[in-house]
């Protein structure tokens, strides 16, 4: 479970975030909803500990990590899979490399046990005959499910999504969530998904927060978004697809 | 009018400072990172021979362009000089005391600054903004232990040879003009040189490669990873990187040596 506690943060003058509270249980998707540029992705990495709030705390299973030491929060880290919006794909490295990385620099796995779990993710996404290409090579979505099988490879409690379908077409943004959808069902997985786009929420996730303007205006299952009353709710409600 | 441009300007002038001491900073607690990160070198064995292949070997041929080039002025130069006091003998004698002490370790230092801390600022740079510097963090991994330690060591070991290489093309290339520009026999060339270089003139030549080789690799690899702002950025951290690495490679060659030579 991860927690937000009256978070807040600030670049310089900037408010970024204010009192934002949160709570993502295991085994649910959580759908973090709200314009470019809010603060969504800054939310995932302090999930991570990748920056520090302000005020406030960030707690990961019972622990608080706010504070928490670069080198301690390395096996935290570790508990949660991370697919960034850009894939964050070692440009050097081909496919089945890049999958294997971060098994062969932190885990002490046989080196049978790591091509055993490459392979597993190749089929899981769909990347047979893909093995030695570079990331380059390959399509936008292919290079999404390359990201979301090295995420999963270290067999996850949670995985965090960043704008899971950003600039992907229709079909390979439709083979993204259904990859997703799976991934509860299979594999037990919780997973928090930050998006602008209001149709990957209502296709995927169980709950969802809205972010505005450093605020979260909606917190509650999905089904109930359709009741918000807010106007910015409304109007992308309404609108479907938000401004960028 | 004037007294909101004097405030203006404070303000800036403040702003600035702030964030010159917070850049410092930042770099300090990074190069205590790298050197603290030093004992996990066994297992970046192989990060760290690829980065030796690519400042050591690849840069040899850089090296010696540039010795070739100043041993070879140097001579002509000097020699025309000491000509017109008829004391051409002591050609190898100033050549070698200029190569070894002075010019062969800060040519190599600037070359290695332009060709292996541009490699570095732009790599890391690209690395931070397509995000791969978070996704190694993200994922459990320290990205300083896996990018910039294997870099320091690297250079660390490499830029001794590559000191020695560059003072030696610079000698031979300055023992060649000697012979076929100024007509001067090789025997007197090198009679001038061995027996007078004592072991201070080493010790200065070749104690700034390690320190020229932090020089570089820190603030490189520091400038990569503090970029920010697309490909543009990346452009900006790495010719920062090659610029105060190179203006801090021509201030250490001066203390060095100052602080060598009147200690010994």
């Amino acid at each position: 479970m991860i927690e937000l506690r009256n978070v807040g943060l600030k670049y310089g003058d900037k408010e970024i975030l204010k009192n934002v509270s949160l709570t993502v249980r295991d085994n649910t998707i959580k759908a973090i909803l709200g314009p470019s540029g809010v603060g969504k992705s800054t939310i995932l990495k302090l999930m991570l500990g990748l920056i520090k709030p302000n005020k406030g705390q960030v707690i990961v299973d019972g622990t608080d990590i706010t504070n928490m030491k670069e080198a301690s929060l390395y096996s935290i880290r570790r508990k949660m899979g991370m697919v960034f919006q850009g894939n964050a794909l070692f440009d050097s490295l081909t496919i089945s490399q890049n999958l294997g990385f971060f098994l062969r620099e932190n885990m002490k796995l046989p080196e049978e046990e790591i091509e055993r779990r490459v392979e597993e993710q190749i089929q899981f996404a769909g990347l047979e005959g893909y093995e030695d290409q570079l990331p380059e090579s390959l399509s936008g979505g292919m290079r999404r499910r390359v990201a979301i099988g090295r995420a999963l490879i270290f067999k996850p409690h949670m995985i965090l999504f960043d704008e899971p379908t950003a600039g992907l077409d229709p079909v390979s943004s439709k083979k993204i969530l259904s990859l997703i959808s799976s991934l509860r069902h299979n594999n037990n997985l919780g997973a928090v998904i930050v998006t602008h786009i209001i149709d990957d929420v209502f296709n995927v996730a169980d709950c969802v927060a809205v972010l505005y303007q450093g605020e979260i205006i909606f917190d509650d299952v999905t089904e109930k978004l359709h009741n918000a009353q807010h106007p910015f709710i409304r109007s992308i409600l309404s609108d479907k697809i938000l401004e960028l | 009018m004037l007294l909101t441009f004097v405030r203006n300007r404070e303000k800036a002038i403040a702003l600035w400072l702030k964030d010159f001491i917070l850049t410092m900073q930042e770099f300090f607690l990074f190069s205590v990172r790298t050197f603290i990160s030093f004992p996990k070198v066994k297992r970046y064995w192989r990060d760290v021979l690829d980065q030796a292949t690519i400042c050591g070997t690849d840069s040899i041929p850089i090296v010696l362009v540039s010795a070739i080039s100043i041993g070879s002025l140097l001579a002509i130069e000097v020699g025309n000089l000491l000509e017109d006091f008829g004391a051409k003998t002591m050609l190898g004698r100033s050549t070698s005391l200029s190569v070894i002490r002075e010019l062969g370790p800060l040519l190599m230092g600037l070359m290695l600054s332009a060709r292996f801390g541009s490699r570095n600022g732009a790599e890391l740079g690209a690395m931070q903004i397509s995000e791969q510097i978070d996704a190694l963090r993200a994922f459990g991994t320290d990205p300083v232990a896996k990018l910039v330690m294997p870099r320091l060591v690297a250079a660390l070991i490499m830029f001794l040879p590559l000191t020695a290489l560059s003072d030696y093309a610079g000698l031979q290339s300055a023992a060649y003009m000697a012979e076929h520009y100024h007509r001067l026999d090789p025997g007197i060339f090198w009679n001038a040189v061995y027996p007078r270089l004592a072991p201070k003139d080493f010790v200065v030549g070749f104690l700034k490669a390690p320190v020229f080789a932090i020089i570089i690799t820190l603030v490189s690899s520091f400038n990569g990873f503090s970029a920010r702002g697309g490909t543009a950025g990346v452009g900006r951290s790495t010719i920062k990187g090659i610029v105060v690495s190179s203006g801090l490679v021509l201030i250490a060659n001066f203390y060095v040596s100052k602080i060598v030579l009147e200690n010994m």
